[in-house]
């Protein structure tokens, strides 16, 4: 190996690289230390001996397991509603001549140019009418479908070769027999993105589960976390304990599938 | 049998459920909540029609005049320096040295992180007796600040956790737009005589105008519907220092039990990001080149 | 203008040796044409002049100075590319003065060069349009303009007719000649067609390898290939190469026995180029063979004739031949065809070596 220079990115990046960091590292670290150690100005920087306690408090005052549970309901419930019901809509749009069809797009594309602030109030009150608040199901409605993922997944279809379809036509499929064996496979990608992206709304929704869940144990992760900074405000250790619980799989899971995570977010944004 | 198998029946047939659910979900409430600003609505007893009684009220309400300069302010700090920072960064990240996916880690870890937890985090960090951010700026000679507990400070110590928290996502996009860039196209520059800062001026920044045209509209429209991170960390406050626009209709609708009110409120949200949105678009088509 | 020197250049990405010592000086105004099938370290070559790539050994000279250490923005050289490259986001206006405008040339001069060129190549019309506007062939004038206005020292061109269809291509090569004509610029044309190169070049470097196989005006290396390569790759259809056998002044390839056009002895290759086969009839006194016809491609000015040796094996691949004969009576698939062609327009190979033998 020849030698070269490090180069002078490093200057730049290394420290940008710690700053990034240094909020996640300090948050492990203070979970691990006693309250007295968390209470040191200047701060105990390396602990002296590691402190798990504060992460059985935590399990012990809030049913983390319990708010996992309705995340990951919640979250896999969506994902796969979307994946269906927007790739069936889709298709419809990309690929059928059926009346009325350019109209019933841009109506539904409207609901992505309203922002869900919006459309807080009378979503609480359709909701509360059907009987549904303060149960999960009500996290679960409302997001069945989002017009988002059907106009990604209506740009990718007719990105593919309609030659395939019309073959598969003049084999004898059907309209849905074209969509579930030819098109649908050939679009592992773009329905990956999709359903990346759907996981990440839905596991960090913040409002409106606040808004429709008020027993603690129905909540779902993040608004979970919410109220256990509430019950333990100045308990830095033990605040920072429930926080890594509560962040560290989605890092983790980061961590592992970086690179098609930050492929899904590329393909999301850029055009041209 | 023949009209069940047309295209038009199949079609309908396909997007029903979709429209159906986008329909009760999406465009009644869009109507709905325009009706409502029309009304008094408690959330508990029947409404009813006040005509622009709740419009009028906003015009006069000095809290709300108040959330909307705090929004501003946040969104005109926010989006360009997240973005051009976002842009920096993207540049150095864009290279092979050696422990390059360790930096870029470093930078895309935080998109990870969900708002309520980059909240709490950042109680910590900012806390003005036991934080690391005082314990950094004492270091370095600066006195310690209040940050979240300083009624003229809390805003900006918003805008530096939300760019912590949203950075690496525009770096992504951009990174992802950079290598796009036809690498023939940056050696005719070099032929042609263009130095490094020539050749990012002329041809990558323009090249980058879509990236660039799709995250300001993106963090803008993020920016004026920030909620989460307030909710969180400052509640609104100090002294009304970080209500921004839904905190207030968050707090109109859901603590005071003025939902009519709060509709209002969010119908002039509403007008206010799709009016930005087609500004934005008006621009572009000036400053955006598309390659075909 | 000024000439341009490869002394010894080596090109090594790790293992894989791109362009092997290769000394070549390219006289001033020149229009010098290398020409191979990819990976013969043409385009390399060519890069190391523009400073795109860096030699691994050897020096790169311009006007008689190493330029090794100079960026590609100092060689006051000018590149058009295979895919054009022109800014998209730019006018073609802008497009042709961008190089022009980095040198801080004054406003007017730019306005003026831009007008010269454009009048040459025909743009005036296109001025104002982006380069997703214009079509294949318009672009390619464009990043022709663009190179002409900087009126540098040497012109590289890297296959800049390739992603253009057929009668495109021809009309555009007759454009470059011309240009050339009117002003003649030192010029490097990497190709790998070898009609263009020797329609084009002044003199051709046939390459393969990263090594220069044979350098030589067109004509001289189509009338003396230096070694079977070059037979092989210059003129189309490709020459027939027949393995015979050279003894006692005899050459003798199947049936076919002639004189042998020089004293070399043992297996040799004996090539024949299609366009010098004609139809015989059984009394010519000329060297021959029988064929037997298995397609035949009507061309209009000509026809192409693909048969089979009679006297070889079925099978065998070194018995197919190819000959254009002149319009007249059409064979037919299955009949036989004697071919004959004159002695001294056959040229003799080293089976083993593959070099040229010519008469002492």
């Amino acid at each position: 190996m020849r030698f070269s220079w490090p180069s002078p990115r490093h200057l730049f990046l290394a420290p940008l690289a710690l700053i990034m960091a240094a909020p996640l590292i300090w948050m492990a670290i203070t979970s691990i230390e006693t309250p007295d150690q968390a209470r040191q100005f200047p701060p105990v920087l390396i602990p002296h001996g590691i402190d798990w306690h504060n992460y059985t408090r935590a399990v012990d005052s809030a049913p983390f397991g319990a708010w996992y549970m309705n995340s990951i309901i919640v979250s896999l419930v969506v994902v796969v509603s979307n994946l269906v019901l927007c790739s069936l809509a889709a298709y419809a749009f990309a690929r059928v001549r059926f009346f009325g069809s350019n109209v019933l797009f841009i109506a539904l594309l409207a609901t992505l140019m309203v922002p869900f602030q919006v459309i807080l109030i009378p979503t609480f009150l359709i909701v509360r009418h059907m009987g549904l608040i303060d149960n999960v199901a009500a996290l679960i409605f409302p997001n069945l479908v989002n017009a988002f993922g059907i106009f990604m997944l209506r740009q990718f279809f007719r990105t593919l070769p309609i030659e395939l379809e019309e073959a598969a036509r003049i084999d004898g499929c059907s309209r849905v027999g074209v969509l579930t064996k030819i098109v649908l496979p050939l679009s592992v990608p773009a329905l990956s993105t999709l359903a990346l992206i759907m996981l990440l709304w839905t596991w960090n929704d913040f409002l409106w589960p606040l808004v429709a869940i008020n027993t603690e144990k129905h909540m779902t992760l993040q608004v979970g976390l919410s109220t256990f900074q509430g019950q333990h405000q100045t308990q830095w250790t033990v605040l920072m304990a429930g926080n890594v619980l509560a962040l560290l799989p989605l890092v983790v899971a980061f961590l592992l599938t970086q690179r098609s995570f930050v492929r899904s977010i590329a393909a999301s944004g850029v055009k041209g | 049998m023949r009209f069940l198998r047309s295209d038009h029946v199949t079609g309908w047939l396909l997007v029903l459920p979709a429209t159906l659910v986008l329909l009760v979900f999406g465009l009644i409430p869009i109507g709905w909540s325009a009706v409502l600003s029309f009304q008094h609505n408690d959330l508990l007893s029947p409404p009813h029609w006040v005509g622009a009684a709740n419009y009028q009220a906003l015009r006069h309400d000095p809290v709300f005049r108040k959330s909307i300069h705090n929004t501003v302010v946040y969104t005109v700090l926010f989006v360009p320096i997240s973005i051009a920072a976002a842009l920096g960064v993207a540049v150095a990240l864009n290279t092979r040295i050696r422990g390059i996916s360790v930096y870029r880690t470093a930078v895309f870890v935080p998109v990870a992180v969900s708002t309520v937890a980059t909240a709490i985090i950042f109680n910590w960090v900012f806390d003005p007796t036991y934080g690391i951010a005082n314990w950094l700026l004492n270091e370095l000679g600066i006195s310690s600040q209040g940050f979240f507990q300083d009624p003229d400070q809390a805003l900006y110590s918003i805008v530096a956790m939300t760019v912590w928290g949203w950075i690496g996502f525009d770096v992504i996009i951009y990174l992802a737009a950079l290598q796009g860039i036809p690498q023939e196209l940056l050696e005719a520059a070099a032929i042609d005589g263009a130095g490094r800062w020539a050749t990012f001026r002329s041809v990558v920044l323009p090249l980058l105008s879509p990236a660039t045209l799709f995250l300001v509209v993106w963090s803008t429209i993020n920016a004026l519907q920030l909620f989460d991170e307030i909710y969180n960390t400052t509640r609104g406050g100090p002294l009304q220092s970080t209500t921004v626009v839904v905190y207030y209709l968050w707090q109109q609708a859901f603590q005071f039990f003025q939902a009519g009110y709060g509709a209002a409120i969010a119908e002039v949200l509403l007008v206010a990001i799709l009016v930005v949105t087609l500004l934005q678009f008006l621009v572009s088509r000036r400053a955006v080149h598309y390659t075909s | 203008m000024a000439t341009v020197e490869f002394q010894g250049v080596t090109k090594r990405f790790g293992d894989v040796v791109a362009v092997d010592d290769l000394s070549l000086r390219i006289g001033d105004g020149e229009f010098m044409v290398l020409v191979g099938p990819s990976g013969c370290g043409k385009t390399t070559a060519l890069r190391m002049v523009a400073g795109l790539e860096q030699p691994s050994a050897g020096d790169i000279l311009i006007g008689d100075r190493v330029v090794n250490a100079d960026s590609p923005g100092r060689r006051d050289i000018a590149m058009v590319f295979q895919n054009y490259a022109l800014y998209p986001h730019m006018t073609v206006e802008r497009n042709i003065g961008f190089g022009l405008r980095q040198r801080k040339m004054p406003r007017s001069e730019v306005q003026a060069r831009v007008r010269e060129v454009s009048a040459l190549l025909g743009l005036e019309e296109l001025l104002r349009r982006k380069p997703a506007q214009l079509s294949g062939g318009q672009r390619q004038r464009v990043a022709m303009g663009r190179a002409l206005a900087r009126h540098p020292q040497a012109f590289l061109l890297d296959e800049p007719l390739s992603n253009l269809d057929a009668k495109l291509r021809t009309q555009l090569r007759a454009e470059l000649k011309k240009i050339h004509q009117m002003l003649p610029t030192t010029s490097i044309y990497v190709t790998h067609d070898q009609v263009e190169a020797m329609t084009l070049g002044d003199r051709i470097a046939v390459m393969s390898q990263g090594r220069i196989q044979q350098l030589g005006p067109p004509q001289e290396v189509y009338d003396r290939p230096t070694n079977l390569f070059v037979a092989g790759f210059i003129g189309n259809p490709p020459m027939n190469l027949l393995p015979a056998a050279a003894r006692s002044g005899v050459l003798t390839s199947g049936d076919l026995q002639m004189p042998s056009p020089n004293s070399a002895e043992g297996e040799v290759i004996l090539g024949v180029r299609p366009e010098r086969l004609a139809a015989a009839g059984d009394a010519d006194p000329r060297p021959g063979f029988d064929v037997t016809v298995d397609v035949v491609e009507p061309l209009g000015s000509e026809i192409m004739v693909h048969g089979s040796r009679v006297d070889s094996a079925p099978g065998d691949a070194a018995a197919e031949i190819t000959a254009r004969l002149a319009v007249g009576a059409m064979p037919a698939p299955g009949e036989r065809l004697r071919l004959a062609f004159d002695a001294e327009t056959a040229h003799v190979f080293d089976a083993a070596t593959g070099a040229a033998l010519r008469s002492s």
